[in-house]
C-alpha cells in the first residue's frame, strides 16, 4: 500500500525564548540563551540550580477559558497555547477539527510534574479532601493530548506516546503514520514539558545536570569538551500535520514535508544512550524516506550536553553521515526541553529551511574529542536545507528520528 | 456573622475560583444552568466552601440538594443560626 504524503501546515511554539515560532527563531539566530539561576528551587535543590523557564504572562494563559484551563498543568497549558498558534497558522476551522478526520498526538515525559508533586504533598499531609477535582487531569500522562483535543474540539484519534525526551518526536512520528495510513487527514502533534525541581533533581542524582558555579548562559554546552550535563528547560511545540492533497485543496501553508520516520530502542540500558541503536534508527528513518545519508542537508541533533549522551550520538552521526553534513543542537540556547524538545526543535527547523540558515550550537567553543569528526557550525551558516533529520534520544534506551524536506 | 457577610464570602469563591463577574451573582441564578458550573466545579466549590467556613461538607446530604446560588446562601445562613460556633470558624 502506498503511503499518503504528509506535510506540515502550521507550527506553534511556547518557549523560554519567545511565545511563537518567529520569536524563538530570532532569539536562536541572535545566539540568546534562556538559562538562568533558579533561587526559587533552592529548598528542593540546594546550590542555586539552573534552568531555562518559560516566563508566561498570566494574561496570556487567561486567553484560554477557565473551563478548559482548569484541567491544565503548565505542560498542558504550554501545549494548548502552541496548538492554538499552529491551528491558526494552518487555518483549521471548527468543522474540520470536529470532523473525526482530525486527531491529535501530544505527549510529555509524564503528566504535569509540578501537579504530581502537589497531589503527593496533599496526600502525604492528610489533606486529600482539599485536592481539586481537576488534579488528576493535570497529572495524567496524556494530559497535554486531551487538553489540546478538548480545547480545539478535536474528536478523531488521540495519542500520547510518553517516552521521556523522545515523547514529542514520537508523537509527530505516530501522527505522521496516522495520516500516511489514511486513518486521519489532519493531526496536531508535538510535545510539551515543564522544568521542575523534581525533574531536575532526578537528573542531578545521576550526575547528568550542569550546575555549580558555572555562568548560567554558558552552562549548557552540547558537543563541547567542557560539557558537564544538561540544564532543564520547558515549553511546547505543536505542529499541524496534514495529508498533502488535503492541504493543497484547502490552500494551507506548506511549511515542510515529512518523508521518513523511525523509532527503536537499545534494549541495553535504561539510562545510557547507545551509538549502535541510534545509528540503526537513523538508517531506518533514512530508508523510510528513501534517502541515502548524502541526501541530508542538516541534522538537528538531540545533544543535551551530557558527557555520555553527546558522545554516543556523535558516534552514530559520524558513522552514518561522516563529516559532511552540518549538525547542531539547540540545547545551548533553550536547555533541554525534555518531552517538548523534538517538536520545538522541529518547529525551529521549519524556519531554518524556510530562511536557508543553520542555527549553530551555542556554547560550543572547543569540540570534545569524542564528538570530533562532525561538521558542527559555531556561527549561523547560510545553507539551502532541502532534506533534514531530527533526532531524539531518551531514557529507556529510546531513539526517534524524523526525516523531512522543504517543499520545492 | 451577618447574612450580608456570609453572602459576600460565598460570592468571593465564585469570583476568585470560577472567574465569574460579580454582577452575575444573584440569588436566583442556577449554579449549573445559569452560572455554567459542572460536576467537577461542584467538587471544587465544596472544597472552597469547606476551606472558607471551616466545616466538612462532603458527607452533608442537604448541600447536595442545592440548585441556585440563593440555596447556597440559605444553607450557610441557616447553619450560622443553628450553630453559633460556625461564625467563629470563618476564615478571612
Amino acid at each position: 500500500m502506498e503511503k499518503r504524503r504528509v506535510v506540515v501546515t502550521g507550527a506553534g511554539v511556547v518557549s523560554a525564548l519567545g511565545g511563537s515560532r518567529a520569536e524563538l527563531f530570532e532569539a536562536l539566530l541572535a545566539g540568546r540563551c534562556a538559562v538562568r539561576r533558579m533561587p526559587e528551587w533552592c529548598a528542593e535543590l540546594p546550590g542555586v540550580p539552573l534552568a531555562a523557564p518559560v516566563e508566561l504572562d498570566p494574561e496570556i494563559a487567561k486567553r484560554i477559558n477557565r473551563k478548559f484551563r482548569r484541567s491544565m498543568g503548565p505542560a498542558a497549558l504550554f501545549a494548548s497555547l502552541a496548538a492554538l498558534q499552529a491551528a491558526e497558522e494552518s487555518g483549521l476551522d471548527a468543522e474540520l477539527l470536529g470532523s473525526g478526520r482530525t486527531g491529535c498526538a501530544v505527549s510529555s515525559t509524564m503528566g504535569s510534574s509540578s501537579s504530581i508533586v502537589e497531589a503527593t504533598a496533599l496526600l502525604l499531609s492528610g489533606r486529600r479532601e482539599e485536592m481539586p477535582a481537576t488534579q488528576f487531569f493535570k497529572c495524567a500522562s496524556h494530559s497535554s493530548a486531551f487538553n489540546v483535543a478538548n480545547l480545539l474540539g478535536i474528536n478523531g484519534v488521540q495519542l500520547s506516546p510518553c517516552s521521556a525526551c523522545a515523547s514529542g518526536l514520537q508523537s509527530v512520528g505516530a501522527a505522521m503514520e496516522q495520516i500516511q495510513l489514511g486513518k486521519q487527514d489532519v493531526m496536531l502533534a508535538g510535545g510539551s514539558d515543564e522544568a521542575t525541581p523534581a525533574v531536575a533533581g532526578s537528573f542531578e542524582q545521576l550526575f547528568a545536570l550542569a550546575g555549580g558555579d558555572v555562568e548560567p548562559e554558558r552552562a549548557s554546552r552540547p558537543f563541547d569538551a567542557d560539557r558537564r550535563g544538561l540544564v532543564c528547560g520547558e515549553g511546547a511545540g505543536i505542529l499541524v500535520l496534514e495529508e498533502y492533497g488535503h492541504a493543497v485543496r484547502r490552500g494551507a501553508p506548506l511549511l515542510l514535508e515529512l518523508t521518513g520516520y523511525a523509532t527503536n530502542c537499545s534494549g541495553v540500558h535504561v539510562s545510557q544512550s547507545d551509538a549502535a541503536s541510534i545509528e540503526r534508527c537513523l538508517k531506518l528513518a533514512l530508508a523510510d524516506a528513501g534517502l541515502e545519508p548524502a541526501g541530508i542537508d542538516y541534522v538537528s541533533a538531540h545533544a543535551t550536553a551530557t558527557v555520555a549522551g553527546d558522545r554516543e550520538e556523535a558516534a552514530a552521526l559520524r558513522n552514518v553521515f561522516g563529516g559532511g553534513v552540518p549538525v547542531s543542537s539547540l540545547k545551548g540556547h533553550l536547555g533541554h526541553t525534555l518531552g517538548a524538545s523534538g517538536a520545538i526543535e522541529l518547529a525551529a527547523v521549519c524556519e531554518m529551511a524556510r530562511r536557508g540558515v543553520v542555527v549553530p550550537t551555542l556554547n560550543l567553543e572547543r569540540v570534545g574529542a569524542e564528538c570530533a569528526g562532525l561538521d558542527l557550525p559555531v556561527a549561523p551558516r547560510e545553507k539551502r536545507i532541502g532534506a533534514f533529520a531530527k533526532c531524539c534520544i531518551a531514557f529507556g534506551g529510546v531513539n526517534a528520528v524524523l526525516i523531512g524536506k522543504k517543499l520545492s | 456573622m451577618t447574612r450580608e457577610e456570609i453572602i459576600a464570602e460565598i460570592n468571593s469563591i465564585f469570583v476568585e475560583q470560577f472567574e465569574l463577574d460579580p454582577a452575575e451573582l444573584t440569588a436566583e441564578k442556577k449554579i449549573f444552568d445559569d452560572l455554567g458550573l459542572d460536576s467537577l466545579d461542584i467538587v471544587d466549590l465544596m472544597i472552597g466552601l469547606q476551606r472558607k467556613f471551616g466545616i466538612p461538607l462532603r458527607q452533608n446530604e442537604e448541600i447536595r440538594k442545592i440548585v441556585t446560588l440563593g440555596d447556597v446562601y440559605e444553607f450557610f445562613v441557616k447553619l450560622a443560626k443553628e450553630r453559633p460556633e460556625f461564625a467563629a470558624n470563618l476564615k478571612k
